[in-house]
C-alpha cells in the first residue's frame, strides 16, 4: 500500500518532470514580462529571467552595471520571483483541500494536543524528528559539495544523538558548540546543480511545491528512517504525528498568511517560490564546486 | 535495506565510542553540574563494574556497562537524574561440577548486552566556594534476564543447563565531600553503603550443580565502599568525569557530559 502511493508519486513526479517545461513557457503571460536567457550560466542551462516591459528607467545606465539589482534608490519596488502555473486550476483545488484540512483536521487536532503536550515537549518532538533526517540531509550537503554542511551535519547528529538524548534536545545549535542545521533537501541539491523550479504544484496533504522540488519526495522516503517502520501505518502514523506536531508549534503562522492576503493561493505560491529561491541561493553559496558559477534567478521587477 | 542502515548506525556509534562501554553506577561529584539557574545536563558514559557476590559460595561477578545520562539541577545544590545503560555480564566458575557430572564447555557464565535503569538524587551543601559536602541515593535494576547455557554429562548421558539470571538490583547510599581545584576541577571522595540482589534459577537439578531449579538469591558480599573521582571541565560545555569505587574489588568508569 505504501509502495503503491510511493510509485504513484514518482511516476507523477516523473510525468510532470519530464513533460511541461515547454508547456510552462507557452502559458505565461508574454503581455507582462520576456523571457531572456541568462547570460552567465557556465552550465549551458538555460534559466528564465522575466523583466518588466516598461521603459528603462534613469538607473539603468548607471556607471557600476549592476542595472538589474540596484533598487535600492527605489523605495516601492520590490524582488518578485515568479513560477510558472500551467495546473493553476488543479493547484487551487489542492489548496483548498489543504486549506480545509488544516482547518478542519490539523488545526483542531494541533491544538487538542498543545492543550495536552507543554511546549518544551513539543520542541523535543520535533527536533528528534529532525534529527531521523540526518542521513538525507547528509547526502544532499555531499551531492552539494557542501563538505563544511556534511561535516557540520554529521557533528550534530553525533552530538545530539549522545547529548542531546536521542536527538530529543539540540546541544549542537547552542551557543557553545554551534553547530546549526543544514536543512537542505533533494530539490535545493538539483537547484544548486541550475535545476529550475519547473511549474507550481500543490501537493494533496503535503503542500507547495514545484516539480523540481517534488524531487525531495524521494529522499524523504529513501533516507528516512520511518519509512521502513513495519506495517505500514506505522510509519504513516509516524508522519502524521510529526505533522500534527510541527503544526501545533506554527498555529496562526498560516492564517497570518492567508489572511495579509487579497488572494491566498497567490500568496502562498510566492511565499514559497521566495522561501525555495532563497534557500537555492544560500545553498549555493556554500557549495565548493557552484559557488563560482553564479546563476541568475527568475526575478521580475 | 533497514537492517543495513540499523547496521551502519550500530558501527558507527561503536566507532565513535571506541567500543567499550560502563553501566549503571558511577556516583559523580556531589554537586549538580547544571546552571546554578537551572538546567539539564547530559553523559554518555562508561563503567568497567567487578563485585561479589554470595550465598553459600562466593560468586565473582564483572559487567561492561555503557550509559546515557540525563539530569536537572537547580542552584548547585541539588539534581535528580535517570539513566538508561546497556550492560553485559560475567559471571566466574558458576558451571563447575562435582565428581559424578563433567562439564564440557566453559566454567564461566556469560551473556550479551541487557538494558539496565538507573534512578538518583544528590544534594549538596557547599560550606565555602572551594569545600562543600553531599549526600546521594542511587538505584539500579536490570529488567532483563542474562542467560547462558552449559553441556554436561551426567551418568553418560548428554544434557544442556540453562542458567538464568535476573532481577539484578542495587540500591546505593552514600556522602561525599568536594574540593573544588583551579580551573573548576572538582575532586571529591566519601563512603557509601549499597544493597545487591540477584535471582539465579538453572533449567537442571543435577548433583554437582551450584544452581537448581529452585531460585538462589545473591546478595552482595560487602555492603560499603568507598569511591574516589575528579571532573574536569573540557571545552564548549563539556565535562569529563573520571571515577574509581572500591567495594570487594575495584570498579571504574569514566563519563562525558554536556551542560546545557
Amino acid at each position: 500500500m505504501k509502495h503503491t502511493l510511493f510509485l504513484l508519486v514518482i511516476t507523477t513526479w516523473l510525468i510532470l518532470f519530464l513533460a511541461p517545461p515547454c508547456a510552462a513557457v507557452t502559458q505565461s503571460t508574454p503581455e507582462d514580462k520576456q523571457t531572456v536567457s541568462s547570460s552567465d550560466d557556465a552550465s549551458g542551462k538555460e534559466m528564465e529571467k522575466a523583466v518588466d516591459d516598461t521603459p528603462a528607467s534613469p538607473y539603468d545606465d548607471d556607471e557600476y552595471g549592476d542595472d538589474e539589482y540596484d533598487y535600492e534608490d527605489e523605495p516601492f519596488s520590490e524582488e518578485r520571483v515568479t513560477i510558472d502555473d500551467p495546473l493553476e486550476p488543479v493547484n487551487r483545488v489542492a489548496n483548498i483541500f489543504n486549506d480545509r484540512m488544516y482547518f478542519w483536521v490539523l488545526k483542531p487536532v494541533a491544538q487538542a494536543y498543545k492543550f495536552v503536550a507543554p511546549e518544551p515537549a513539543r520542541i523535543s518532538v520535533k527536533n528528534f524528528f529532525f534529527h531521523l533526517g540526518y542521513p538525507a540531509r547528509f547526502l544532499n550537503c555531499l551531492l552539494q559539495t557542501d563538505f563544511a554542511g556534511a561535516g557540520e551535519e554529521t557533528g550534530r547528529f553525533v552530538i545530539n544523538t549522545i547529548w542531546g538524548i536521542g536527538g530529543l534536545m539540540d546541544p549542537a545549535a547552542g551557543e557553545k558548540i554551534n553547530l546549526q542545521k543544514q536543512d537542505t533537501d533533494l530539490g535545493e541539491t538539483l537547484g544548486v546543480y541550475g535545476v529550475g523550479h519547473g511549474f507550481y504544484i500543490v501537493w494533496p496533504v503535503f503542500g507547495p511545491s514545484s516539480t523540481r522540488d517534488s524531487a525531495t519526495f524521494i529522499d524523504r522516503h529513501l533516507l528516512y528512517p520511518t519509512s521502513y517502520f513495519c506495517p505500514w501505518y506505522a510509519s504513516t502514523a509516524l508522519t502524521a504525528f510529526d505533522y500534527v506536531n510541527s503544526a501545533s508549534l506554527r498555529i496562526g503562522e498560516y492564517e497570518s498568511l492567508i489572511g495579509a492576503a487579497i488572494d491566498p493561493y497567490t500568496a502562498m505560491r510566492n511565499a514559497y517560490v521566495q522561501y525555495r529561491l532563497k534557500s537555492v541561493k544560500a545553498r549555493r553559496a556554500r557549495s565548493l564546486l557552484f559557488r563560482e558559477n553564479e546563476i541568475r534567478p527568475s526575478v521580475t521587477k | 535495506m533497514k537492517k543495513q542502515l540499523t547496521g551502519i548506525i550500530f558501527v558507527f556509534l561503536l566507532m565513535v565510542f571506541h567500543t567499550h562501554v560502563h553501566a549503571g553506577g558511577m556516583f559523580g561529584p556531589p554537586q549538580t553540574l547544571s546552571s546554578t539557574t537551572g538546567g539539564l545536563n547530559t553523559a554518555i558514559g562508561f563503567r568497567y563494574y567487578t563485585d561479589t557476590y554470595k550465598n553459600h559460595m562466593h560468586y565473582k561477578v564483572r559487567q561492561n556497562i555503557i550509559y546515557s545520562h540525563a539530569a536537572w539541577g537547580k542552584a548547585g545544590i541539588w539534581e535528580i537524574y535517570a539513566r538508561l545503560a546497556a550492560a553485559e555480564m560475567k559471571m566466574f566458575d558458576v558451571f563447575r561440577f562435582g565428581s559424578t557430572v563433567y562439564g564440557n564447555g566453559e566454567n564461566d557464565f556469560r551473556d550479551t548486552w541487557q538494558f539496565m535503569g538507573t534512578a538518583g538524587a544528590k544534594v549538596f551543601y557547599p560550606v565555602n566556594s572551594f569545600f562543600g559536602a553531599g549526600l546521594f541515593v542511587q538505584g539500579n535494576f536490570n529488567p532483563g534476564k542474562y542467560s547462558d547455557e552449559t553441556p554436561l554429562l551426567y551418568n553418560g548421558s548428554p544434557l544442556v543447563a540453562d542458567l538464568k539470571i535476573k532481577n539484578l538490583w542495587d540500591i546505593n547510599f552514600g556522602g561525599g565531600l568536594q574540593l573544588t581545584l583551579p580551573y573548576d576541577i572538582r575532586a571529591y571522595a566519601g563512603p557509601f553503603v549499597y544493597l545487591a540482589r540477584a535471582d539465579v534459577r538453572s533449567s537442571l537439578n543435577v548433583p554437582g550443580l551450584l544452581f537448581g531449579t529452585e531460585k538462589t538469591v545473591l546478595k552482595n558480599r560487602s555492603p560499603v565502599g568507598g569511591y574516589f573521582g575528579a571532573d574536569i571541565p573540557l571545552i564548549r560545555g563539556f565535562r569529563l568525569n573520571i571515577e574509581g569505587q572500591y567495594t570487594d574489588s575495584f570498579s571504574a568508569g569514566a563519563a562525558i557530559a554536556y551542560i546545557y
